[in-house]
């Protein structure tokens, strides 16, 4: 397990990270959300000591990360770079021959990243005669081709096509199924609420939200609410609990208090107006970031 | 995995990868080909021998020309020189002009040319002051038994000088030669490779490579590795040049080349690799504060404006190995790889002075690499623009 305790760092007057703290557990996702400039890769330089931290810890089972560690640890930063001139495959037995594996490891992994994702007929091209998609593509296979125990992703969806996305998407998930840690950061919250089962959202370098998405939308105050109605709706104005309240034609869209009652809801509803759709859920990921990143 | 197994594979991806590029390659066979053609060409032309063709005016010139044919005649390749006569001043000069003849001798007292100076001219006049001189020593002392200690006291010195270090003569003409031609070659491969070095770090930078690398690697191992990848390639090159060179000029007799005592190889190695080592690191470091290849060899000038002064430095420890101005530039770590050298040529520096100067690049050498290092890691990471030295220093992070 990845443990981020009391995260700071201070670049002139600008407060980066600010008693920032976290877990990602071994075969689990973890979804780093954050606005921009939040602190998100700031957090995910420091795990690989690429930030010399004011304060606080990372700990990985417990013992303080060092070289070592981060050897088994895989790395796919924002800014995305290879060997433009090098052929995908030398480019990714270099690398994994960097993180410990030895020639023939390295050569084997290399050969069935590629395979698994997709480019294994380009492998002996320079990467930069590569389509921008299959070019990801390597770059994902870079951070996978030692077999990490953790893995750490900053924005891995940017930029991807559905395709890609699709694919990126079922390579994380297959590696947190088989006991890796992985941890992204992303801005797309459908994505991260379908596929991570825990997330931490940071703003302005401290963590606001963290924990399991299914236990964070339950213990939320808040819930969602949607009705189609084939006329009036004016009995919603008289319905207390209300944050929010959007109207899309018949369609009305609502935040309500966790405490409204719903049976009473429905009865002052059917006795106005005919309902044509109506459900009563749990709020969305993005109500969750929206309220825990209010500024 | 240690710092010695990282570096060795950083050093063997530099190795490979540049190694097999195309610009490696053409710029090898590039200056290969350079050098061969330096040594080939006049070895060629030298071999068909020369001829001259010189005009001649009125009387006494005779004499001169058959001197000149003497002077010639125990050369390996054959000087021929031409007759033609004219009857006229205006005549002769109108061939000048048109080039039929070289030169005009007009009644053994005043030879006409085209230009004052020339390469091509001078050969053909030096020759001809020459014969004439003799000429004119032998009428003068016709028939005297001093004429032949009249020569010997032209030809040589009369004083004999006895240096208390080094040698002089036939042996100072040939460690000269070494000493010049070590020092070009040196300034020439310290530069290229250390160009190589700036550019690399900063693709590396601009490609944006650098962040994958420093989550498993150290900054100063990437350093180090790509200074040995690179340096390794740039010897590979320039011992291969060299070579190529010195079969060339055997094979051609172009001139005689002098043995290079081993203690001198020696020596030129090791200050070659000292430096390498010095400029490379200081090029890598500044490689890393640009991103942009565009302004990489801005960020260099300093370096480069160096390296060109130790350069020129260095011209005065050729005059005079000894000078104030040769001893102090030895202590001067980025001048000393270029000027100490000059003066082991010379046989003009002491061995204990020798080994200070060695020591104290060394101790410099450790000192920049860690800043060099330092300046690297604080870099890397910055993207966009050009970050200060001073704020890469201070913003060094691993």
């Amino acid at each position: 397990m990845l443990v981020l305790d009391g995260l700071e760092k201070t670049y002139g007057e600008v407060r980066a990270l600010d008693g920032c703290a976290f877990a990602v557990e071994r075969g689990r996702m973890l979804g780093f959300l954050g606005p921009n400039g939040a602190g998100k890769t700031t957090t995910m330089r420091a795990i690989f000591g690429l930030v010399r931290l004011d304060a606080g810890s990372v700990t990985w089972d417990g013992r303080p990360v060092t070289d070592a560690e981060r050897l088994r640890f895989g790395y796919m930063p924002e800014a995305r770079g290879l060997y433009p001139k090098m052929k995908a495959r030398d480019q990714l037995v270099y690398l994994g021959m960097l993180h410990g594996l030895t020639r023939s490891d390295a050569r084997r992994a290399a050969d069935r990243w590629l395979e698994t994702l997709g480019v294994g007929e380009r492998a002996e091209d320079p990467v930069e005669e590569l389509s921008h998609g299959n070019q990801q593509r390597v770059q994902l296979a870079a951070s996978l081709v030692h077999d990490p125990e953790l893995l750490v992703l900053d924005e891995p969806f940017s930029g991807l096509d559905p395709l890609g996305v699709e694919t990126m998407a079922e390579v994380l998930r297959a590696q947190a199924d088989a006991g890796t840690a992985v941890v992204f950061s992303s801005h797309q919250l459908d994505l991260v609420e379908d596929l991570c089962e825990d997330v931490a959202i940071i703003d302005r370098g401290r963590i606001v939200l963290a924990g399991n998405v299914r236990e964070l939308k339950d213990a939320s105050r808040y819930r969602r609410l949607e009705l189609e109605l084939e006329d009036g709706g004016e009995f919603l104005r008289r319905l207390t609990g209300v944050v929010a309240h959007e109207v899309d034609g018949d369609r009305h869209r609502l935040l309500v208090d966790k405490d409204t009652d719903v049976r009473e809801l429905l009865a002052a509803a059917s006795s106005t107006a005919r309902i044509r759709e109506f459900a009563y859920t749990t709020p969305s990921l993005n109500d969750l970031f929206r309220e825990a990143v209010t500024r | 995995m240690t710092s010695l197994q990282t570096m060795r594979l950083v050093a063997g991806r530099e190795f490979r990868e540049r190694g097999r590029s195309r610009a490696y390659l053409v710029s090898s066979a590039v200056t290969l080909l350079i050098i061969l053609a330096m040594i080939v060409v006049p070895a060629v032309l030298r071999s068909q021998g020369r001829t001259f063709t010189v005009g001649i005016l009125g009387s006494g010139n005779e004499p001169i020309l058959a001197a000149a044919e003497a002077l010639t005649a125990a050369d390996e390749f054959p000087t021929t020189l031409r007759r033609v006569a004219f009857e006229a001043r205006d005549e002769a000069v109108a061939a000048l002009e048109a080039g039929e003849v070289d030169a005009v001798l007009v009644d053994g007292r005043e030879l006409v040319v085209a230009t004052a100076g020339g390469f091509g001219g001078s050969d053909l006049e030096r020759l001809l002051q020459q014969a004439a001189g003799t000429r004119r020593i032998q009428d003068l002392l016709a028939g005297d038994e001093a004429a032949a200690d009249v020569v010997e006291i032209l030809t040589s010195d009369a004083l004999e000088v006895v240096p208390l270090r080094g040698e002089r003569g036939r042996e100072v003409g040939q460690r000269g030669v070494i000493a010049y031609g070590g020092l070009v070659l040196m300034y020439i491969a310290i530069l290229s490779y250390g160009t190589w070095m700036l550019t690399g770090v900063t693709e590396e930078k601009s490609n944006r490579v650098v962040e994958v690398l420093l989550a498993t690697t150290k900054p100063w191992q990437l350093l180090a590795g790509k200074m040995i990848g690179i340096g390794l390639l740039g010897i590979l090159q320039f011992v291969g040049t060299v070579v190529a060179a010195v079969v060339a000029l055997r094979v051609t007799e172009l001139f005689d080349l002098p043995a290079i005592p081993v203690d001198l190889l020696v020596a030129m190695v090791a200050w070659f690799l000292l430096g390498y080592a010095v400029y490379s690191a200081a090029y890598g470091a500044a490689g890393s504060l640009v991103s942009r290849a565009e302004d990489a060899q801005t960020a260099a000038f300093p370096m480069t404006l160096v390296a060109i002064a130790g350069f020129f430095a260095s011209f005065r420890a050729l005059d005079d190995p000894s000078s104030t101005t040769a001893v102090v530039l030895s202590f001067v770590p980025p001048v000393a790889p270029f000027v100490v050298p000059v003066r082991v040529a010379f046989g003009a520096i002491p061995a204990w002075e020798h080994a200070l100067a060695a020591g104290v690049t060394v101790v410099f050498l450790a000192l920049l690499v860690r800043l060099a290092g330092r300046v690297y890691s604080g870099a890397l990471l910055h993207q966009g623009g050009r970050i200060s030295f001073r704020d890469a220093f201070r913003s060094a992070e691993v």
